[in-house]
């Protein structure tokens, strides 16, 4: 492996937020110079759209870019009630009067702050998308007048069409992904996040009852131990066992999953196909139907249980105080047992996956490279590691980087193993409805589902996220810098 | 809704024309009423469309469009809370969830006949229906909810089942288990409300009150933690929620527990004629012996407050709940009535299930739990279990149980 000499070629980029404000402070006074050194015309479009494609003839743009500005003034004023809510998330109460002669419940036209929160989120996206279009359109007018003073040709509606099947095609192609993608995540998104900053909870359910802002409340009860209030201790738990486990997890598979994938591939194994079929084989089977299945081979009534306890394990184990009682081996449901056997139970549902990896790259080594090693004198071991785990470490880092943030949000072997079994015998993690095997995952789910306080769960999962890109971004800064790119070349 | 509907159409016609399609407006007069119900689990199915035909037969002069849905009677709160307008508009729950609907304002006070149906059911379900304002808001529908005795003849005899720990000394002599829930909150309960202790919910209808960890007690709850932890230690004890039992019923390692009807037809199969069932046992506490307490429990019909039809949607709780369907419901499913005059029918005093719940009806208190009871109950339940491992003084214990379950329900 020679040493990488070749000079750095990327220079050192100013941060990514100077860089933003740089382009958005460049993209306002490109606008409001528009306006300013603009015609009649020019100016006139920031109040009517269309303005200006009517005084350079393009009719039909013009027609359009009025109808664009229609639509979002019409959804704006629809919406408007609900922007203006937005500060307070609605006043009115539910109320409902029985009607006897109908037999039917008359309601009074009461507020649901989750719909004000979700209609003033969007209201207050597409105000944002209407400034830019605004502001972007009046530079357009401008660029349009410019061409026309020195006599160039302006585009026809037809020629603007046949561009965005021509040089723009990317655009057109990729409208109705950006439309999803703002559509399913972005404003989900944004409505999620800000249900962290309210106090949504079981005691403020839409419809009959009302929810507001709370400031950083809900993120003051994560970080600080109150009385009354022991979210700050399970988080801390909590966390520390999401990271210990995401890293264990993640280690244990990869590593294990590159020796068995070695060891199939060595040339004295016998049956290869066979080996490899069989661990396919395990993966067939839906995660959850093996994970259900081993939850009750393990269950303190389960198979395991009673053979331990007929051959007398129990009864050792019980004897040497590794378990608290002579009945049962607590192997899913105490905290000192629960951990390690969970942590087991991964490496067996992860690890075919991991080899079938590792031997689809073990085949991509370059046999000349292990070859040349050999002729050289290198012994196995050598070979392996100069060159077979440096290849392996160098394909799968960024992948080996994924699954660490995928364990994070592993929630499938944790809540599969653990639900309706394990009961945390730890008072403060109960108070705040967690338990010592839950993932912040796990937890938030639980909060949603078992006590609805979605305040909690919003918070806790804004911080998943932080703590989920913080190690995205540093490991894969560090895993592609520049100087790495040719090492394998 | 029709925001939303308004939304979209405006997307679509680009803002040519305002809203067209709003929703059809529900017509009193409409040919058609339709409702949705839903029953606690496949099983019932058969049972609920019998009901249907025989209330359609019964209003001649409306016609009803009924669709029947299944939803857990266990955890039909949280289904309803996640979205209360789009929930069925009759719903059969159990008890304990009253508190959290109620408080989410899902569920429709009696409006009609109200005092019919106070006098109608027993007392304890006709209080497990009402809510904190003395109003009735569900239908009672079964009284068998709760938990009790089970236990093998061949092993135990009936005085051998008035104590645990004559259970307990006779199960571990012949090498076999006495099961109890320890680790769960709703059984939990029997021992300290059993010794003279309280919990209940508080007047705001949401936080609870509990003496568990008060020093003036004629029993303290440190004495009965430490009963527990004796219990709990006994080579006779195992403890074991529902699954459990049911594996140790089967493969006859255990030969009495406590559990409730749901598990009546597994223990009458896995014990065959030495199947029976009794109030739950006393137990020693501080050199005394007290009786048990325990939850009584009881399946309600509950009126969606969001309903267009609340007016027939009652008259369906109602109808499903009478007296004549409860029977049906007790043939069909061998559930216990509410109702009196079904619960006096020769055939229902003859299940062995019904006459233990019966006969601890009168230790039994009527669930009003708030929230923050169950995980801070069971967490100490566990510790019990596992012998209070990093030997924390009891009292301490206690305190800070106390402190989980008298919570404020925001944290």
């Amino acid at each position: 492996m020679g040493k990488n000499t070749s000079p750095q070629r990327r220079t050192r980029q100013q941060p990514v937020l100077l860089r933003f404000f740089a382009a958005l402070s460049r993209f306002l006074a490109g606008a409001w110079h528009a306006f300013r050194d603009g015609d009649a015309s020019v100016k006139l479009s920031a109040l009517i759209w269309g303005a200006s494609c009517f005084r350079r003839r393009q009719f039909f743009k013009g027609v359009l870019l009025c109808l664009e500005q229609l639509v979002f003034i019409a959804l704006i004023v629809i919406l408007s009630p609900d922007l203006i809510k937005l500060g307070s998330l609605g006043e009115v109460q539910a109320q409902r009067v029985y009607d006897p002669v109908t037999r039917r419940n008359v309601w009074n036209d009461y507020d649901n702050s989750f719909l004000i929160l979700l209609f003033g989120v969007i209201c207050l996206f597409l105000l944002a998308l209407m400034i830019i279009q605004w502001l972007r359109n009046l530079r357009h007018a401008r660029q349009t007048e410019l061409m026309a003073r020195k006599g160039r040709h302006i585009p026809t509606f037809a020629e603007d069409a046949a561009n965005y099947f021509g040089r723009k095609f990317h655009r057109t192609l990729l409208t109705l992904p950006t439309l999803g993608v703002v559509c399913f995540t972005i404003i989900p998104l944004l409505v999620m996040i800000a249900i962290a900053f309210t106090n949504y909870d079981r005691n403020h359910l839409v419809p009959t009852n009302l929810f507001t802002w709370v400031g950083l409340t809900n993120f003051r009860s994560l970080v600080s131990m109150t009385s009354s209030s022991s979210f700050a201790y399970a988080f801390r738990n909590v966390l520390a066992w999401t990271l210990i486990w995401a890293v264990l997890a993640s280690l244990s598979c990869y590593i294990i999953g590159i020796l068995m994938a070695m060891l199939i591939s060595h040339r004295d194994t016998r049956g290869k196909r066979f080996w490899r079929t069989c661990f396919t084989v395990a993966m067939a089977v839906p995660q959850f139907v093996s994970l259900l299945l081993v939850r009750n081979l393990f269950a303190d009534v389960g198979i395991v249980n009673t053979l331990c306890k007929s051959c007398g394990i129990t009864d050792w184990l019980h004897n040497i105080g590794a378990i608290p009682t002579a009945n049962v081996i607590p192997f899913l449901t105490h905290p000192a047992w629960a951990k390690p056997m969970i942590l087991l139970i991964n490496i067996w549902v992860g690890v075919p996956y991991q080899m079938l990896i590792a031997t689809g790259i073990l085949m991509n080594i370059p046999g000349e490279l292990l070859e040349a090693a050999r002729i050289d004198g290198a012994n196995a071991w050598q070979s392996f590691r100069n060159i077979t785990m440096p290849y392996i470490l160098f394909i799968t880092g960024p992948s080996l980087v994924n699954s660490i943030v995928s364990n994070i949000n592993n929630f499938n072997v944790i809540w599969l193993l653990s639900r309706d079994v394990y009961t945390t015998s730890d008072q403060l993690m109960a108070a705040a409805g967690a338990t010592e095997v839950d993932l912040l995952v796990t937890w938030l789910y639980r909060l949603t589902q078992d006590q609805s306080n979605y305040k909690m769960a919003s918070v806790i999962g804004i911080l998943v996220f932080i703590v989920c890109a913080a190690l995205t971004l540093t490991a894969f800064s560090r895993l592609t810098r520049g100087d790495r790119e040719g090492a394998f070349q | 809704m029709r925001k939303l509907m308004a939304i979209m159409l405006a997307l679509l016609l680009t803002g040519l024309t305002g809203c067209t399609g709003a929703e059809p407006a529900p017509d009193a007069a409409s040919p058609e009423i339709p409702l949705r119900v839903w029953v606690g689990d496949n099983a019932d199915i058969p049972w609920m469309e019998q009901v249907i035909a025989d209330f359609k037969a019964a209003h001649p002069e409306r016609t009803y469009r009924i669709e029947i849905g299944v939803q857990n009677e266990g955890d039909c709160a949280k289904v309803i809370l996640s979205d209360v307008e789009a929930a069925a508009d009759v719903f059969t729950f159990a008890d304990d969830q009253m508190t959290s609907l109620l408080n989410a304002g899902a569920l429709m006070p009696l409006q009609e006949n109200a005092q019919s149906i106070r006098n109608a059911n027993t007392p304890e379900s006709v209080e497990a229906a009402t809510g904190v304002d003395g109003q009735l808001y569900a239908y009672p529908a079964t009284a068998d909810n709760g938990y009790f005795l089970f236990y093998n003849t061949d092993y135990l005899s009936e005085s051998d089942v008035q104590t645990f720990s004559g259970l307990l000394d006779k199960a571990s002599d012949a090498g076999k288990k006495v099961a109890f829930p320890m680790a769960n909150g709703w059984y939990f309960y029997s021992w300290f409300k059993g010794a003279g202790l309280d919990m209940h919910l508080s007047d705001d209808g949401v936080t609870n009150v509990c003496n568990w960890n008060a020093a003036d007690t004629p029993i303290t709850g440190a004495e009965v933690v430490q009963a527990l932890l004796d219990i709990s230690a006994h080579p006779g004890f195992i403890e074991a929620d529902s699954d459990p039992f049911v594996a140790g019923l089967k493969d006859g390692s255990i030969i009495a527990g406590v559990s409730g009807t749901w598990n009546a037809a597994v223990a009458a199969e896995s014990w065959g004629d030495s199947y029976a069932a009794a109030k739950l046992p006393t137990y020693t506490v501080d050199g005394q012996e007290v009786q048990m307490a325990s939850f009584s429990g009881f399946k309600l019909v509950g009126v969606n407050a969001y309903s267009s039809y609340v007016g027939d949607a009652m008259d369906l709780a109602a109808f499903m709940t009478a007296k004549d369907a409860q029977l049906q419901r007790f043939r069909l499913r061998r559930q216990g009535p509410s109702n009196v005059e079904a619960l006096s029918d020769p055939a229902v005093q003859a299940e062995p299930a019904i006459a233990a719940i019966i006969a601890q009806a009168p230790y039994a208190t009527v669930q009003r739990v708030g929230s923050k009871y169950w995980d801070a109950s069971a967490a100490l339940g566990k510790i019990i279990v596992n012998g209070n491992p990093d030997s924390i003084d009891l009292q301490t214990l206690l305190d800070n149980c106390v402190a989980g379950i008298t919570a404020p329900a925001d944290q």
